[in-house]
């Protein structure tokens, strides 16, 4: 696992691990040793707790390096990866067996499918024109919808920012 | 003056502060620490409800190093010459600062609660 920690502590800017590299081992190490007695499943999830850890972080020391971002980590505190503690939940890992178990019987599907067809011998002729035109309002019916979710994102983000939308839960003490 | 003092001098912009920010400098108000002993008392104080990830505690600590909050230094009763963490003049008042605020704000809630339960 070690060996692993030290891959992503790769991930940061150089500044960075120069300063941090090695104390940040130290503790790694040193949890490590700490839980080396536990169960499985609780190491197992100190390690993605750490490995979601060090991807944030070095994601976080990027942009800000690269954005010269200086309030960014409060954010960042509060909103991202300083929950407490990482959860994965049970329902996401359901789910996520679902997913898989649905893709592998798809792909099975299809190649009893693919072997009761008669061979394909057709040549494969190339996209009709007219087809071509609907994939310019496909990018940008795609586009417009990106959009639309960053502006209604940015809003959310500004309202939770600045507290207004908290001003519902106290107009009802002033009347 | 108002109950709940929102002026600059009281109110900056870093506050208030997130709660694993609060315990960090908590952690260090008492005596300097270094990063495993911050991580093990963050999670003591929280009675194991916060939990850092190594990479978000030196991201923190790298951000309160940066605005003087704290400071780095080696410590010297160690063979391996560990690095520790300690609060600076300015972590300190502005540590004071959040907890003032913080007292103020649940004095006003008390009061307010108890407005309402008449």
């Amino acid at each position: 696992m070690l060996r692993v920690y030290r891959k992503l502590l790769r991930l940061y800017p150089t500044e960075y691990r120069e300063l941090f590299g090695e104390e940040m081992i130290a503790v790694l190490l040193q949890e490590r040793d700490e839980n080396a007695n536990r169960k499985l499943a609780a190491r197992a999830r100190l390690a993605l707790r750490e490995i979601a850890g060090l991807v944030g972080g070095a994601l976080h020391e990027h942009v800000r390096v690269r954005f010269e971002f200086r309030d960014v980590l409060f954010l960042y505190d509060g909103r991202f990866t300083m929950r407490n503690g990482f959860r994965f939940p049970k329902a996401t890992a359901v789910l996520m067996t679902i997913i898989l178990a649905g893709v592998i019987v798809a792909i099975r599907k299809g190649e009893v499918i693919a072997t009761t067809l008669p061979p394909f011998s057709q040549p494969v002729t190339p996209v009709h024109p007219a087809h071509s035109y609907l994939l310019p309002g496909v990018i940008a019916g795609i586009l417009f919808f990106y959009a639309v979710g960053l502006a209604g994102w940015a809003i959310v983000f500004a309202l939770r920012r600045s507290g207004v939308h908290r001003l519902a839960d106290v107009s009802g003490e002033q009347h | 003056m108002a109950l709940y003092d929102m002026s600059p001098q009281v109110i900056n912009d870093k506050l208030p502060l997130t709660e694993p920010v609060l315990l960090i400098l908590l952690s260090l108000a008492s005596e300097p620490q270094h990063g495993y002993a911050i991580l093990k008392d963050i999670e003591r104080m929280s009675n194991g409800r916060v939990v850092l990830s190594t990479g978000t505690l030196y991201g923190a600590l790298r951000r309160l190093l940066e605005d003087d909050w704290i400071e780095r230094f080696e410590e010297e009763d160690t063979s391996r010459g560990k690095q520790a963490y300690r609060l600076t003049p300015q972590g300190r008042r502005n540590l004071q600062l959040e907890i003032d605020r913080m007292k103020q704000i649940t004095r006003l809630a008390s009061l307010r609660v108890a407005l309402k339960e008449r």
